[in-house]
């Protein structure tokens, strides 16, 4: 047996050998895959199939079994009024919270690219941000701008930008701007992050190459450094849409999607709809559209990176 | 000098200033946060506000030690301490299953292929497409019919379904770069495949291995959605957001308790930075 492994492994070096035992290879590396695919097929394909049939149905909240009502859960969610408003909210809620996140990514990367003293600290600094879960980002801003304890008003105060504390989550835009920024702040270090994992990988000489041939900082990044850095700039950007589409844990502890519905995002929508109106029907046909939403702007972006760079997050 | 060197020099400078405004924008919430869990309630609302506590106290640390949410407060039982013993649970028992499962899934997704391995693949891809957030009504209803609503092991298996397929590509990545000379020597050396999975890859693949639990962990102990919507309170998350609602209710108590459950993630990511880095890059790029 071991002698034909052998023989088989110089062979055909791509395919491991069966060593002593009598499954085939084809069998055993189902085997081992199958406990995860079972198991992603119980937490994400059955969940998935059913919100989707749910999305049909009306669901009592007792046991009394689910009745079919074709398309009325779609056309209550997109005929009422606030699903307009929250889609307008949500619009302007994640262009501001991608190009916040990935310009200063972008920002922040090419900054600690550059050979400067405590580069290494800086980079440890990064990461911050980003192990700090959302929420616990939301908290701490929600009471940073707070206007009895927060410190941000007493600085724009000190330095003469604001007459009188303001209470920043009372208002209408700078509720958003501030849900904005307390979700950037996060996924600014994520953006650069990645960035920086890719700069690291661009090769040091075509760098030099071009500085020893006088090209300018400016258009060595034109030229050199913006290009490498472009397929992580779709998958970033790619990323950045889709959470900022699906943002929920900031506006929820800082806002709950106030003053008004200034603040609601679909996600917070849809939280309404299942856990405070109890609908499931109507919530699962709205999570059924941010679900294709998500997919398909992922799945659009996988087509334009090629198939060699599937985009894989 | 000549003018290139003063330029040089202008620009150097200007780099060290956004090094300065970069450091500012991350510490600044937290010097602010850290900063006010050592206050009295008086002294946080102080105008202007002290920089740095003028009589620092331990006073909210002890409250929430005690299960209050305000020093000198009323017992309410807060649940600070039991969520964040839970949280831990629910992400070291998320990692565990991750690992297991998706250490295996992986390793047969870089080294075996069987009639559907294409598709596992592309599934596992979609999977990590479909949002969290998108699926919450059917887990709801499950747990519910299945008596695991305020469950950490309801948890751990919702869970799973957003963590799994980052934990197969973050690991597929890793053994699709291990020679598969390492697996053959072992093979010809007549130990069966498991054995050259677990006694070769896997002590060596320990750096993947960290990466994936790292993120795993990561995901899991700040995960507030599901937490909400699927138990009271259950883990640190929700305790923090729902804090507000206590009578009492006292912002620098808030902060301390903040500071507990900001203090494991960061610490965590800063030790395995290396790994973690490479991990997410790769999680997300082939």
């Amino acid at each position: 047996m071991v002698a034909s492994a052998q023989a088989r492994a110089t062979v055909d070096a791509r395919r491991l050998p069966p060593a002593g035992s009598p499954m085939s290879d084809r069998m055993f590396g189902l085997a081992l895959a199958l406990p995860a695919i079972i198991s992603l097929i119980l937490v994400v394909g059955i969940p998935g199939v059913q919100t989707l049939v749910y999305s049909f149905q009306r669901v009592p909240l007792s046991d009394d079994p689910a009745t079919f009502v074709g398309t009325d859960n779609y056309a209550k969610v997109l005929g009422d009024e606030s699903f307009v408003e929250s889609l307008v909210v949500t619009l302007q809620y994640t262009a501001g919270y991608v190009l916040l996140a990935t310009i200063l990514g972008l920002l922040f990367a090419l900054l600690l690219d550059q050979p400067l003293r405590g580069r290494g600290i800086a980079r440890a600094l990064l990461i911050i941000p980003w192990a700090t879960p959302v929420i616990i980002a939301g908290v701490m801003w929600k009471w940073l701008i707070d206007p009895s304890v927060g410190g941000l008003n007493a600085v724009l105060f000190e330095l003469g930008v604001l007459e009188d504390y303001k209470p920043f989550l009372a208002d209408r835009e700078w509720a958003l701007v501030f849900t904005i920024l307390a979700a950037g702040w996060h996924q600014a270090s994520f953006s650069a992050l990645l960035f920086l994992a890719s700069l690291q990988t661009l090769p040091n000489e075509i760098v030099e190459a071009a500085k020893v041939d006088g090209a300018t900082a400016w258009q060595r990044f034109r030229g050199i450094v913006f290009p490498w850095l472009r397929p992580m700039l779709l998958v970033v950007v790619v990323i950045n849409v889709i959470y900022g589409v699906l943002q929920f844990d900031t506006v929820w502890v800082m806002t709950q999607g106030g003053p008004g519905d200034a603040t609601t995002l679909l996600p917070i929508l849809l939280y309404r709809q299942l856990f405070i109106f109890s609908d499931i029907g109507a919530g699962s046909a709205l999570a059924v559209m941010l679900g294709i939403v998500a997919v398909l702007v992922s799945s659009i972006a996988l087509i334009l990176l090629g198939r060699d760079n599937p985009l894989e997050a | 000098m000549s003018r290139s060197v003063l330029r040089k020099k202008a620009v150097t400078a200007l780099l060290y200033a956004a090094l300065v405004l970069f450091a500012v924008w991350i510490l600044f919430p937290f010097w602010f946060l850290v900063n006010n869990s050592f206050m009295t309630p008086e002294e946080a609302v102080a105008v202007p506000p002290h920089w740095i506590p003028e009589e620092p106290t331990l006073g909210n640390y002890s409250a929430i030690l005690a299960g209050k949410v305000a020093p000198g407060g009323a017992e309410v039982g807060l649940r600070v301490l039991t969520a964040l013993g839970e949280s831990l649970a629910v992400g070291v028992l998320t990692v565990m299953v991750n690992l297991a499962l998706g250490g295996t899934a992986a390793y047969s997704m870089s080294r075996y292929k069987y009639r559907g391995s294409r598709l596992t693949y592309l599934a596992v891809l979609f999977a990590r497409l479909v949002p969290a957030i998108a699926i919450v009504a059917a887990f709801f209803v499950a747990l519910r019919d299945l008596g695991l609503i305020n469950s950490r092991y309801g948890l751990v298996i919702v869970y799973t379904s957003f963590t799994l397929p980052i934990t197969i590509l973050v690991l597929k990545n890793y053994f699709d770069g291990l020679p598969r000379e390492l697996d053959e020597a072992a093979l010809v050396d007549g130990a069966s495949r498991l054995q050259a999975l677990w006694y070769v890859i896997r002590p060596i693949a320990r750096p993947g291995f960290i990466a994936a639990g790292c993120l795993v962990f990561l995901e899991s102990w700040g995960e507030f959605f599901y937490a909400l919507t699927l138990t009271n309170q259950l883990t640190i998350p929700p305790v923090l957001a729902g804090f507000r609602g206590f009578f009492q209710f006292n912002w620098t108590t808030l902060a301390a308790a903040t500071v507990l459950a900001v203090v494991p993630p960061v610490l965590l990511a800063l030790i395995f930075q290396r790994y973690v880095v490479r991990g997410l890059a790769q999680g997300v790029t082939k």
